[in-house]
């Protein structure tokens, strides 16, 4: 496997006609989206005033065992509204409004997360007021599973979800963030209610089947995002917090440590970490450097983050020492980046995936003005942000036509419709979400997998996959958080460039590390531990 | 004119809820009396300072000024001892007069100057700050206006906004009203090349260009122009070790090794970062109303207070500006990275502009000479402002003892050379003259 060569890649573009990002820099693949939108049936709107000024989430995931990824859409001060998918592979959009009894209202995001291990896949849903716990029942039906399980929704603004699997564990743990106290409303500033930690009920003699009362984890300082995740590859991923700096005091950026059986401490200035006070508003994570550490991109208002570890070791354990390379690498997507409003930017959920499967991951980034705030643009056009050769990214939100200046909020790239290229929805504050269809026509190879492994957390969370690329290896951790009140269940992809097969293996959350495996690209695959992988195709 | 307040506001007020947020001990609440009305305000305004991106140092110190302007001109039309500012500050026209005869209710007419006041000088905040100024005016209107006579209520109420419309008419053209992409030049700045020069000194794509270049050229409140206390140019640049420029820079780096646990508390206690704090012209501001709640003055003291701090503020960080960029100095951190040593870092986050003078000193030399003028020498105060955040409370003997405590805490923090203190607090003393000099009683 290896990738575009950059000569390919320029005889390939001159010959086809191919629109590239700016003649001066390195050449990429420009996708094109379309916007289906009212064809797909997607009507829903993230309604409400200031309680729901952040928020606005989507949750994609298979409830019904097709393969195909259905959706929630928060709707704030509305209920919720699921969709479900009944696109044709390779085919227009379609999705169908269903009752599913996921249509809450009072939601600002949601999680998928199969709790119990099922095979079926629940949900975690974020409201202002009591969160709920949905049981996947099948055939994209849930039912509220709050006492069932043991799980205290409590009554405040939550705003932001990771979950894991601690080790030793039959039952997952979930961090809940929650905003400031909504009853203040002369001087909410510096009153940012508790985060809570679900761990497993301990029960003597008994199995793991129920939360146990949430743990507080103070101080907190109003999360916007939050995501479980093995920075340090040490094996137990620690709970990366991004803090909203307008409303706490003495606060800033956060990373837990989790330890399985043990209270969550922070992480000290001993142990290398850095105070960082942003607008913390979403974390994306991927490692782009291949050194095996992910880098961390975390939106706020003007400036965006892109964090890598200041020293990353070999033979060593990691410092919790971050430099910021956003500007170095192009990413700091501070202001729009076309039309007339150039007042700085608003950026809300992000997400690494290659939207031109040419083997480097790319960014989304969802904008949108919080309300009315006369300092930042109002017309936010949404970041596509394509990375080169080099490592660094191109602007190419207006060319690939995703450049909506709606307010938007959460969002999700995923594959809709089972092509191999990554789809897009998009929440949107006070306007209705929007659907855009990958229609890319030269795009580079892919390959999707699922993880499945016996219960407990049958869909791997914790575990890494990786894909060798030449003398490189991709790597993916998989998670559940992350994004902005967005969560995904479903296929991981990775772009393979003009390779036609990939070289895959999986680490499991136990640390075991499965066979490489030579794949043919531009397929599905389930991925099992001990097992050869099996090829999935849809019916 | 007839001036009544209701039976109830007889009784004692206590200490007030500003007081009572930093942990000065507060007695039993009494009525809103109009400095409660007051002190309401002001603890919003301070905190939508912090919340409010576009609201850096320059910018917060021009709202106090007319929020303080504002409420002094309201009070001293009334049977008040206070002379108005109208003619001594530049382009202050006669404000609205009080009708002849009539009765007005002071807290009522200070709550609907401050309510419009306050929104109309910080209209760019987001929706939490528009919906708390939405609150605190609706309750404090129920609160003041709770047994006064209707019509009392009416004409106190519209008077009090007719004062707070005039100031924010006269402030529409001092240059300072539009403040665009967080105060920082889109395009059409260009560095002075140079080694001597300001760079930029992070990597956060909005900060390559300095804060609000052009501040300088704003009309200042009362001292004859921006220029109008200027500065010795500071030491030479130069790289040789035996130069002054050098030795100032070496002061600086070696302060940051050595830094003990009381110099880093003094640098954290004045950091007043914008949009992390109520800012450094917030700072004393937060220093004047905890003075006001302790001592328990009286409106007419309380308003003088706030209309000298606000304009000695602003003139300040006029004064300032103009010679930060008519100096254009590089910082601590470019100087001691490229001549002492690549790896060393500052304590605290270098601001985006010039270095030379510090303008936490010029405003703080500004603000001490006012309040020593108002309060006295050797007027000992404990600071509560940094207690949200953790800070513990400094105690000063003087104001100038905590200028001089502010003007230090930036060579600790690594931010500024001796000479930016050290004249920074002589201009600040210079331009408060001004303030000083202007005739607030009758």
């Amino acid at each position: 496997m290896r990738l575009m060569s950059l000569r390919l890649a320029l005889t390939t573009a001159a010959l086809m006609g191919l629109a590239h990002a700016n003649a001066a820099e390195s050449p990429v693949t420009i996708p094109s989206y379309v916007e289906e939108t009212t064809s797909a049936g997607i009507d829903s709107i993230y309604a409400g005033e200031w309680e729901y000024m952040v928020g606005g989430g989507v949750a994609t995931f298979d409830c019904n065992a097709d393969g195909f990824a259905d959706m929630l859409l928060a709707g704030g001060e509305n209920p919720s509204k699921f969709y479900r998918n009944k696109s044709k592979r390779g085919e227009a959009l379609h999705f169908e409004l269903q009752t599913s009894g996921l249509e809450l209202d009072r939601m600002t995001g949601a999680y998928p997360l199969d709790v119990d291990s099922d095979g079926i896949t629940d949900l975690v849903l974020l409201r202002v007021g009591e969160n709920v716990v949905m049981r996947g029942l099948g055939d994209c039906k849930f039912e509220r599973a709050n006492e069932s399980w043991g799980f205290e929704g409590g009554d405040g603004w939550s705003t932001s979800l990771a979950a894991t699997w601690e080790k030793g564990s039959t039952w997952p743990t979930i961090a809940i963030g929650n905003y400031i106290d909504r009853k203040e409303e002369t001087s909410p500033w510096g009153s940012c209610t508790d985060n809570w930690l679900h761990r497993p009920a301990q029960v003597v003699g008994a199995p793991q089947l129920m939360f146990a009362k949430p743990w507080p984890l103070k101080p907190s300082f109003c999360p916007l995002s939050m995501l479980f995740t093995d920075w340090n590859r040490s094996g137990t991923p620690s709970l990366r917090i991004s803090n909203d700096r307008e409303y706490y005091e003495g606060g800033q950026e956060q990373l837990w440590h989790v330890d399985p059986g043990k209270e969550p401490t922070l992480f000290t200035e001993k142990e290398g970490w850095r105070p960082l006070r942003i607008w913390g508003m979403g974390i994306a994570a991927y490692d782009l450097d291949f050194d095996g550490y992910q880098e961390y991109f975390l939106t706020s208002m003007a400036d965006n983050k892109l964090q890598t570890l200041a020293a990353a070791p070999k033979d060593a354990p990691a410092q919790a020492t971050f430099k910021d390379v956003a500007f170095a690498k192009g990413v700091t997507a501070h202001r729009p980046y076309q039309g007339d409003d150039l007042r700085p930017s608003t950026a809300w959920h992000t997400q690494f995936e290659d939207v031109n499967n040419d083997g480097l991951v790319d960014l989304f980034v969802a904008k949108g003005n919080v309300a009315k705030m006369p300092d930042f643009a109002n017309k936010d056009p949404n970041n596509l942000l394509l990375q080169t050769v080099e490592g660094k990214f191109q602007e190419a939100g207006g060319k690939a036509g995703v450049a909506s200046i709606a307010t938007s909020r959460g969002a999700a790239l995923a594959d809709f419709n089972l092509d191999g290229l990554l789809d897009l929805v998009v929440i949107n504050r006070w306007e209705t979400a929007q659907l855009w269809r990958n229609t890319t026509a030269n795009a580079g190879h892919w390959i999707e997998v699922k993880l499945q492994q016996p219960a407990p957390n049958r869909d791997a969370i914790g575990g890494w996959i990786e894909v060798k690329r030449g003398e490189k290896v991709m790597r993916r951790e998989i998670t559940v958080g992350g994004g902005h009140a967005s969560g995904q269940n479903g296929w991981w992809h990775f772009g393979l460039g003009d390779a036609t097969e990939a070289e895959l293996r999986v680490v499991w959350p136990n640390g075991s590390s499965g066979d490489w495996q030579k794949l043919a690209g531009n397929a599905f695959y389930i991925l099992e531990p001990g097992k050869p992988a099996t090829a999935w195709t849809a019916k | 004119m007839k001036t009544t307040r209701r039976t109830l506001a007889m009784a004692v007020v206590a200490l007030l809820s500003w007081g009572a947020l930093l942990g000065v001990p507060v007695a039993q609440a009494g009525a809103l009396q109009p400095q409660d009305v007051l002190q309401r305000w002001y603890k919003l305004a301070l905190e939508l300072v912090r919340h409010t991106a576009t609201y850096s140092p320059p910018v917060a110190s021009r709202s106090f000024a007319y929020i303080g302007v504002t409420v002094f001109e309201a009070v001293a039309t009334g049977p008040s001892q206070l002379q108005t500012l109208a003619g001594q500050l530049h382009g202050l026209k006669d404000v609205p007069q009080r009708e002849a005869g009539k009765t007005y209710d002071e807290a009522v007419m200070i709550q609907a100057a401050m309510a419009f006041a306050t929104q109309n000088f910080f209209d760019h905040t987001g929706p939490t700050g528009q919906r708390a100024m939405a609150t605190l005016e609706t309750k404090l209107r129920d609160e003041v206006t709770a047994g006064v006579a209707p019509d009392v209520a009416i004409r106190s109420e519209e008077y009090g906004r007719a004062v707070a419309e005039h100031i924010l008419a006269w402030s529409k053209d001092d240059g300072g009203a539009v403040v665009t992409n967080m105060g920082f030049p889109e395009d059409e700045y260009k560095l002075i090349p140079g080694p001597a020069h300001w760079v930029p000194t992070n990597l956060i794509a909005v900060q390559q260009k300095p804060l609000l270049p052009n501040w300088g050229n704003n009309r200042t409140f009362i001292m004859p122009a921006s220029n109008s206390c200027p500065l010795a140019p500071p030491p030479e640049y130069s790289e040789d070790k035996s130069s002054v420029f050098y030795k100032e820079a070496l002061e600086v780096y070696d302060a940051k090794q050595k830094l003990t646990p009381e110099q880093r508390a003094i640098a954290r206690f004045w950091s007043d970062d914008p949009m992390l704090s109520m800012t450094p012209p917030g700072h004393w501001i937060s220093i004047a109303t905890q003075i006001m709640a302790r001592d328990k003055l009286d409106l007419d003291k309380s308003v003088e207070v706030l209309a000298r701090m606000g304009v000695v503020l602003a003139d300040s960080f006029i004064g300032c500006w103009q010679a930060k960029f008519q100096y254009d100095l590089v910082r601590p951190i470019t100087y001691i990275k490229r001549i002492i040593d690549p790896k060393w870092e500052p304590l605290l986050n270098t601001p985006p502009f010039p270095e030379y003078p510090s303008g936490h000193s010029t405003q703080s030399g500004a603000a001490a000479t006012v309040m020593t003028s108002l309060f006295g020498e050797n007027f000992s105060f404990e600071d509560y402002t940094g207690s949200p955040d953790g800070l513990k409370p400094r105690t000063f003997a003087s104001f100038w003892a905590a200028a001089d405590d502010a003007g230090i805490s930036r060579l600790y923090g690594g931010i500024h050379f001796r000479s930016a203190i050290e004249r920074g607090l002589e201009q600040g003393r210079c331009i408060a003259a001004y303030t000083n000099a202007l005739r607030t009683r009758k």
